[in-house]
């Protein structure tokens, strides 16, 4: 999210009511909105398309998509953390101009490496004819570019303008899977491509129109100290983890069915899941507002402090000023996830009504609306430890976060139906409280480590 | 414990890779003394910085080791770790004398000290960067001694100031085996050399030629590196200097202190110096004075060329610096050459060090109208242009003892020198019989072109008094300072150290 904090402090400064909902809205925007709004669009698609599909074209639909979101956002999650890291670093030190430059280069990679492996899971599956295959395989690419590329949105600072754009491409999705009915999967598969296409591109625009470059193309982002390549894994550990327990359900025989060629799914798992991500978009926008102001801030502060010539003392009250804004936020998401998941889980059975959902699902989208919403503590607490520049503290994390989400999917499985959907929630809630433990531990010795592990 | 030698010649930064007046002393001194073998412990600075010595090492030199100050640190991530609280504690006591640095470091713990910083599993290198321990200790410190100054360059500063002292710990953990040790300088050589005296309990020498404390305190005022941070409004900010500075200061200060304490003799070039040195914390009762010498033998030449009259050429032999001052002397010459239109003034010595300067005297030159009458001549060999120079000047604002003068005297030149150093000494004599002999010169004060002047119109005005005047100056150098005298002053001290005489 680089240069987010500055804008949303702007819109803050204003001090008026409009201007703090403005100021959330876009926070929640810019955090879950792609994500939120792919979706929103499916279920659109899915209750305003059902009468002019058949349903297992529709379900087939669906499952692509799903499978094409959760393979896009691992693979690129490898650059994600990296990427921002690296645009982060480049406007502090003022080279703005190298850095479309290092996104050409990230995208370059990014596309070898996704074409790669749509290329290979392709090949596993000769059901899929080939035309079909072709527009998968560019949708999959394309996915995989967007995310780089939504990293740098939020600094051309021109929100609207990405609001509008998003809602465009995702209108005209939905309409055109209302109006051209006649293709089946392949015209529904074309025009999700097509929209996710004019939707990167446009963003892309955006991007390159706001930056100066002096070269077309570099790859300095993973020349750069190689300290940095624990991001890759973080940002990749990360995405894994949160997809693990829904590939296991996917692979296990008591829980899956196969819908189109090697893509199987879940009946039981899917849907809750999905609904219960709706969920987050509160806790995100907070999440972003108050780390993207207040506690980054103090983190600035601190480290200025470090840096020029603070006194000791200063440097004790700028943590403690740090350790107490880390703590609002926390405190912040607890409030407004915590309140959000009480209107939910109380609102749970209307919801699933009113979407036409088989009531049998409730009680897994109580307990996944709970795993979500731990699920916004760990991107806060991993977000805080990239703050404080503890890379290998946030991988360890991460990659514990993705091996117990697998293992409890497994155990969840083996204990039957009734226990569905606590894997993921036991995981998010473990990875929570040792996240907190780790940054406990972090704050109380942060003096110590900023100077005396640094080197010279 | 090694082989066995003689000397053990602690140098910081001259000896034989930067050339300057202490540089062609030591070599002088070793060259000199030829029954004596030498082992030099170099201390330099980072390795970029040296690449060829200078000079090329006599036979007696034995051994010879290079150490830096800065070495270049491992690229290794650091890790936590917690230190031993207790070697901490021990540390913490010892820095406590750095703070008040007019008592020198007691024997016991400057050898307790000495054993265990740099050793493995006691207090290494990387328990003073990086654990706990260590952090506990800086913090304390910088709480105590002054919370309002800026942590991060009190960090570096104590860092920097510290790490130096891991360095010469482990050098006298793995002494040569020699029977005195002889530091050159008090600061970091002069504090090894204390650490060579409680490790080896052999005697340590200390030579100053300048004082060194004294010269890093100019430097030190003068740094650019360290921010100053003035406030207009704070006008006690003003007043005293900044607390980096301070620290650096007193530093060197304690280092000195500690070097005296620990000497068994300690040497100054000139009665001035011997006196500082005692104002300083040596013990009277160790200080003695050995001047630099001259090789006579050089000057017998030049003597006896010396015409009858005097030429009608003021000399300044060194470097275009501004320590020199050489803008003092070019309108020196310039108020002389209303008086004496044919005078001429020549600059002999490298321009090459401080470009810029050398530049503004050029100006100067020409915006004074004496192209052709003030001359840089660049370096040349003292001994051939002697007799070509009716006076050899010094304008410099800071002196130790100059050879220059020495030289000039040997091929019967009068001098004319500023008030600084041994100057007055060299020129007037020392009181006594030395006083007695006249004066071979004129002493003027620093920045002052109008009695420089009068000095020049007075000892070239008249032949007779001229050559008078010279001879005087002749006869001084022949009596004390003939390099003979040193040498033989300098053989005593060894003798006198290796028979055990000073032991204390």
């Amino acid at each position: 999210m680089a240069g987010i904090g500055f804008e949303l402090r702007k819109i803050l400064k204003k001090k008026t009511l409009l201007s703090i909902v403005e100021a959330y809205g876009l926070a929640g925007l810019i955090s879950s909105g792609p994500w939120v709004l792919s979706i929103l669009a499916l279920l659109m698609i899915g209750i305003v398309s059902l009468g002019e599909f058949q349903s297992y074209v529709l379900r087939q639909f669906l499952i692509l998509v799903t499978y094409l979101m959760a393979g896009s956002l691992i693979i690129s999650g490898l650059f994600q953390l990296l990427l921002t890291r690296f645009i982060s670093d480049l406007i502090y030190l003022k080279q703005e101009n190298r850095i479309i430059p290092n996104l050409l280069g990230a995208m370059l990679v990014m596309t070898l490496l996704s074409a790669a492996l749509a290329g290979a899971v392709l090949a596993m599956a000769p059901e899929i004819n080939p035309l079909t295959k072709v527009i998968i395989f560019s949708a999959f690419i394309i996915l995989c570019n967007q995310w780089l590329i939504l990293i740098l949105l939020s600094g051309t600072k021109e929100y609207y303008r990405v609001f509008m754009t998003m809602l465009m491409c995702y209108g005209l999705m939905i309409g055109l899977c209302m109006t051209v009915p006649a293709y089946g999967l392949t015209g529904l598969i074309s025009i999700f491509t097509l929209c996710q296409a004019l939707l990167t591109f446009i963003f892309l625009y955006h991007i390159v129109r706001n930056y100066p470059a002096k070269q077309l193309i570099s790859f300095d982002f993973l020349k750069s100290d190689k300290v940095f390549y624990s991001l890759l894994f973080c940002g990749f550990f990360y995405n894994l983890g949160v997809w693990l327990d829904k590939f296991v359900f996917w692979s296990r025989a008591e829980t899956s069915h196969q819908v189109f060629s090697i893509f199987n799914a879940s009946y039981i798992y899917d849907l809750p899941i999905f609904i219960a991500y709706l969920a987050i978009v509160p806790g995100m926008a907070v999440f972003i507002m108050r780390m993207e102001t207040d506690f980054s801030q103090a983190c600035l502060n601190f480290y200025d402090a470090v840096r020029d010539g603070g006194t000791l003392n200063d440097i004790y009250l700028l943590k403690d000023k740090m350790v107490l804004a880390c703590r609002h936020s926390i405190y912040e998401i607890f409030k407004v996830q915590g309140m959000t998941l009480v209107l939910l889980v109380l609102w749970a059975e209307d919801i699933l009504l009113a979407l036409d959902i088989n009531l049998a699902y409730l009680h897994l989208l109580y307990v996944d609306l709970i795993g979500v919403s731990f699920q916004v503590l760990v991107m806060a607490i991993l977000n805080i430890m990239y703050y404080l520049d503890k890379r290998y503290a946030a991988l360890a994390l991460t990659i514990f976060m993705a091996l117990s989400n697998f293992i409890l999917a497994h155990i969840s499985i083996e204990l039957g139906p009734l226990f569905y959907g606590y894997g993921f929630t036991l995981t998010m809630l473990l990875t929570t409280i040792i996240g907190f433990i780790v940054l406990d531990k972090q704050f109380a010795d942060l003096e110590y480590q900023t100077f005396m592990l640094q080197r010279s | 414990m090694t082989k066995e030698v003689d000397i053990c010649l602690l140098l910081e930064g001259t000896y034989p890779y930067v050339r300057g007046g202490v540089s062609t002393w030591m070599h002088q001194i070793i060259k000199g003394l030829p029954e004596f073998s030498f082992h030099i412990i170099f201390l330099g600075s980072s390795p970029e910085l040296y690449d060829e010595p200078a000079y090329e090492l006599p036979d007696n030199v034995v051994g010879f080791e290079m150490h830096y100050l800065l070495s270049a640190e491992d690229k290794a991530m650091p890790k936590p770790s917690a230190g031993s609280f207790n070697l901490f504690q021990s540390w913490q006591h010892f820095l406590s004398f750095f703070d008040k640095c007019e008592e020198p470091i007691p024997n016991e713990l400057l050898s307790t000290i000495a054993d265990f910083i740099g050793q493995k599993d006691r207090l290494t290198l990387t328990d003073f960067l990086n654990s706990r321990a260590s952090w506990e200790v800086l913090t304390s410190n910088y709480l105590q001694q002054d919370a309002n100054q800026s942590f991060v360059d009190y960090f570096w500063t104590y860092r920097n100031i510290y790490q130096p002292l891991f360095v010469l710990a482990s050098i006298s953990q793995s002494l040569p085996n020699a029977q005195v040790y002889h530091s050159v300088s008090t600061g970091y050589a002069g504090f090894l050399g204390a650490l060579c005296r409680q490790k080896s309990n052999r005697p340590f020498l200390l030579t100053e030629h300048g004082i060194y404390t004294k010269e890093r305190k100019i430097d030190l005022s003068q740094a650019s590196w360290i921010k100053d941070k003035h406030n207009l409004i704070d006008v006690s900010m003003h007043k005293n200097m900044d607390t980096t500075r301070q620290t650096w200061i007193r530093f060197f200060e304690q280092l000195g202190v500690s070097a005296y304490h620990q000497a068994d003799r300690i040497v100054a070039l000139f009665e001035g110096n011997r006196q500082r040195q005692h104002e300083d914390g040596a013990d009277n009762g160790k200080t003695q004075v050995i001047a630099n010498g001259i090789d006579m033998g050089r000057f017998a030449k030049a003597y006896v060329r010396r015409p009858r009259s005097p030429p009608m050429v003021v000399g300044l032999v060194g470097r275009v610096v501004p320590i020199k001052d050489i803008k003092t002397f070019i309108r020196t010459i310039c108020g002389a050459a209303k008086k004496i239109p044919t005078i001429e003034g020549w600059i002999i010595g490298p321009a090459e060090e401080n470009e810029a300067y050398a530049h503004e005297c050029q100006l100067l030159i020409e915006s004074l109208g004496l192209e052709g009458k003030v001359k840089m001549l660049g370096s040349k060999d003292v001994a051939e242009i002697m007799p070509e120079l009716g006076i050899m000047m010094l304008t410099s604002i800071s002196e130790a003892q100059p050879l220059v003068l020495l030289e000039a005297m040997a091929s019967g030149i009068p001098c004319i020198a500023t008030e600084v150093g041994a100057c007055r000494e060299i020129l007037d004599g020392a009181a006594g019989e030395d006083a007695s002999l006249g004066s071979c010169g004129e002493i003027i004060p620093i920045a002052n072109p109008s009695e420089g002047t009068c000095a020049i119109v007075n000892l070239l005005s008249d032949a007779e008094i001229w050559r008078k005047t010279g001879d005087i100056g002749k006869v001084r150098v022949a009596k004390y300072y003939d390099q003979v005298l040193m040498y033989d002053s300098y053989r005593r001290l060894y003798r006198g150290a290796v028979d055990g005489g000073y032991r204390l």
